[in-house]
């Protein structure tokens, strides 16, 4: 998986490509650790993300609920088989997805 | 990445013994060439004083030879002169232009001499005059380089004696010039072919610095034509000095003989050349030499310890990477053999630990799933006097223990409660996370209360302290066991599977989802609650589902959908449908032809994700057993 970060000022907008599931999952929760303080508003682009694992979605939960104290998430470009994963699981309900 | 830069810091061993070796041998060669320089610099200056010493030598001794010869043949003369009764001694000095003329008696006393004031005189008084004395003795002949007589020292000359036959003898003195005139020519026969080395001359001048012989045709012309200067009060006779000669920087050393100045002359450049071709020979071969011991020294030390090291380095980094199979193996000398037996066995040792903690590890993993096994109701048909259901279950894991988990019980009388979920992640975190919630859900549920009042409270548990973020997906269900209602309520769990039976007709089942579709698995796609322990304040919503005796609901995890094979292609829900819906199975055999469709499907992949299923068919009300579809319809 890659981890692609732009920094605007305090909105920070992380490009996700490949699959996000128990292997790569521990990286995008160090990531996000170490570059989510000041943050006011992060944004998750999952265009090029292939798939989402429980795993994956446990960061997910991470970050949202870092993002509900400081600020606000969204995520974008949502493909087909994540959005599915999302209705399944409910996290479409407490995620911001456009 | 501050290893990293420390490590670019460090010099390597090769550049750093390079770099010192390359110092000391530039040190040695200087203090070699140093040395050489200074000897052959001695070696050219002795050879250089040799050089003209004996080119003065030789030319002072032909040049007295010359002298002495020509005065003795004048002298006889005069003998001869005076033995045949000739008396006037002043005509006869005259006649051969003689300076002087002595006749001594026997006694040494000058009886008769050119000069009256030399009448008298005691031949042995003086130290000059003495040593013609030997010709009162046996020697017939005796002659003296020019000197100061003892006489007058003031006045030089060169004096020849030969005994007459009376005892006495009779002495003849000559000026310089008078005898310089007579062997002049043989001087400068002497001198004019002589060659001082290879391009060196000899210079001679008379007392008063006219040139008498010169090759480069200096004759007649005052000594400072050719720029040498002889200082004789500082400058010692057979001293080497140098200057310049014909603007030549030369070598030169001078000697004096029978009233001539001597003047060897080597010019410095090939009194040098030895020397320079010497130097520069040797600082040539010296430095192929050093150059080659620099090249054998660097070469050794790569051979036999740096690429050792690096070999090492390798096994190592080998070792590193985890292969703790592999052998440091160098054995060239004893040193790093020794090293590399050590190393051997510090990894033997590390390796027995390893298996030790590992085998440890494994036991206590074993231990932790036959405790979590345990936990899972495992004994089909569970409930023997039950027969309005029948009920399978199953749960593999994918590691020793697992974050799945199935579980069924009643929850008050004739209601059967079941439910399938999944915690995030996997190993001893998500199998200690699994624990908590089955034991929270079992208790809330067998409390009897609303399965949406059992999750919404469940996730408040267990939102509470959960730091580490986890989270149950979970479909709980609760069966009347008299009417075939089932009440469910869905944490973000997959959809189940539901069999219907019998082809449903139109509208007669009001809003039920199978309206109007052929017998069947079909998804039951409600909308589902968030999972449980994500967040708190989720209220859970209670859906309910009317079976009809011989409908089978089928429940499983993600392990089932998302098990992938080889090529990362998920087995997907659509396969899963196909597979349930083949033939008409007993739960049991349902759970079995999943289980064995899915490991067909992964090959030999290894399995990614825990695998849970639970099948439970309604048989309906009552003592008849409706396994079939006729026994279904029957009860219908």
């Amino acid at each position: 998986m890659n981890i692609n970060q732009t920094v605007s000022g305090s909105s920070l907008t992380m490009r996700l490509s490949g699959r996000l599931d128990t292997v790569t999952a521990p990286q995008l929760e160090e990531t996000l650790k170490n570059s989510l303080a000041g943050v006011s508003l992060l944004t998750l682009d999952f265009a090029n993300l292939a798939y989402i694992s429980s795993a994956g979605l446990r960061v997910l939960l991470f970050a949202q609920k870092t993002m509900n104290k400081q600020g606000s998430m969204i995520i974008r470009n949502v493909n087909e088989t994540i959005m599915e994963v999302f209705e399944i699981t409910g996290f479409r309900d407490i995620l911001t997805i456009e | 990445m501050h290893n990293k830069d420390k490590k670019r810091s460090q010099r390597r061993i090769t550049r750093l013994l390079g770099q010192w070796l390359l110092l000391c041998v530039c040190i040695a060669l200087l203090c070699t060439w140093l040395f050489v320089y200074c000897l052959q610099n001695w070696l050219s200056d002795r050879e250089t004083q040799t050089l003209l010493s004996i080119n003065i030598s030789d030319v002072t001794a032909d040049i007295s030879d010359a002298s002495d010869e020509n005065l003795l043949a004048l002298t006889h003369t005069v003998a001869d002169l005076l033995e045949a009764g000739e008396t006037d001694l002043d005509a006869i000095a005259e006649e051969y232009s003689i300076a002087e003329i002595n006749v001594v008696n026997r006694n040494g006393v000058i009886t008769a001499s050119t000069y009256e004031s030399f009448l008298g005189y005691q031949m042995a008084d003086g130290e000059q005059s003495g040593e013609f004395c030997v010709l009162l003795g046996d020697a017939e002949e005796y002659v003296q380089s020019y000197q100061p007589i003892s006489y007058d020292e003031s006045i030089s000359r060169k004096y020849a004696g030969v005994s007459l036959s009376d005892g006495g003898f009779m002495q003849v003195g000559y000026d310089a010039e008078e005898f310089q005139k007579d062997i002049d020519t043989q001087v400068i026969g002497a001198t004019r072919n002589r060659h001082v080395g290879q391009s060196g001359y000899l210079l001679i001048s008379d007392e008063s610095g006219v040139i008498v012989s010169d090759r480069n045709g200096g004759e007649g012309q005052n000594l400072s034509v050719t720029g040498i200067t002889l200082d004789t009060d500082d400058l010692q006779a057979g001293e080497k000095f140098r200057t310049e000669v014909y603007g030549e920087s030369c070598f030169c050393m001078y000697d004096e003989t029978e009233g001539y100045y001597i003047i060897s002359v080597l010019p410095a450049s090939e009194a040098l050349a030895s020397r320079n071709t010497a130097v520069v020979t040797t600082v040539a071969v010296e430095l192929i030499v050093f150059a080659c011991e620099f090249l054998l020294i660097c070469f050794l030390m790569w051979q036999l310890v740096v690429k050792n090291i690096y070999k090492i380095n390798d096994s190592l980094s080998e070792i590193t990477a985890g292969h703790l199979d592999v052998k440091v193996d160098v054995c060239t000398n004893r040193e790093f053999t020794a090293l590399s037996q050590d190393i051997n066995a510090t990894v033997d040792t590390l390796k027995r630990y390893i298996a030790e903690t590992a085998a440890r590890m494994d036991q206590e993993l074993a231990y932790a799933k036959e405790i979590q096994y345990a936990s899972l109701p495992g004994i089909f048909p569970p409930y023997t006097d039950c027969v309005q259901f029948d009920l399978f279950a199953s749960m593999h894991t994918a590691r020793e223990v697992g974050g799945d988990f199935y579980d069924f019980y009643f929850a008050g009388e004739d209601r059967l409660a079941f439910l399938v979920a999944d915690v995030s992640g996997k190993g001893i975190p998500a199998a200690m996370f699994m624990m908590r919630a089955k034991t929270l859900i079992k208790g809330l549920a067998e409390s009897g209360m609303e399965v949406n009042e059992v999750f919404t409270r469940a996730n408040t548990r267990l939102c509470e302290n959960n730091e580490a973020n986890m989270f149950v997906t979970a479909w709980l269900g609760v069966l009347h066991l008299k009417t075939g209602l089932v009440e469910y309520v869905n944490a973000g769990h997959n959809p189940p599977l539901v069999d219907c039976a019998e082809p449903q007709p139109a509208g007669s089942g009001g809003a039920d989802f199978r309206d109007g579709k052929d017998p069947g698995f079909y998804y039951l796609k409600s909308r589902p609650g968030f999972v449980l322990a994500g967040m708190e304040g989720i209220r859970y919503r209670k859906n309910v589902l009317q079976l009809a005796p011989g409908d089978t609901l089928f429940l499983c995890t993600d392990g089932v959908t998302e098990a992938t094979d080889g090529q990362m292609q998920l087995y997907g829900e659509e396969r899963l449908r196909a597979v349930v819906n083949g033939s008409r199975m007993t739960p049991e055999e349902l759970c079995a032809a999943v289980k064995a469709d899915v490991d067909t499907f992964v090959g030999g992949a290894p399995q990614f994700d825990d695998i849970t299923m639970l099948a439970l068919t309604y048989k309906g009300d009552g003592a008849e057993v409706h396994g079939t579809p006729e026994g279904a319809a029957g009860a219908l």
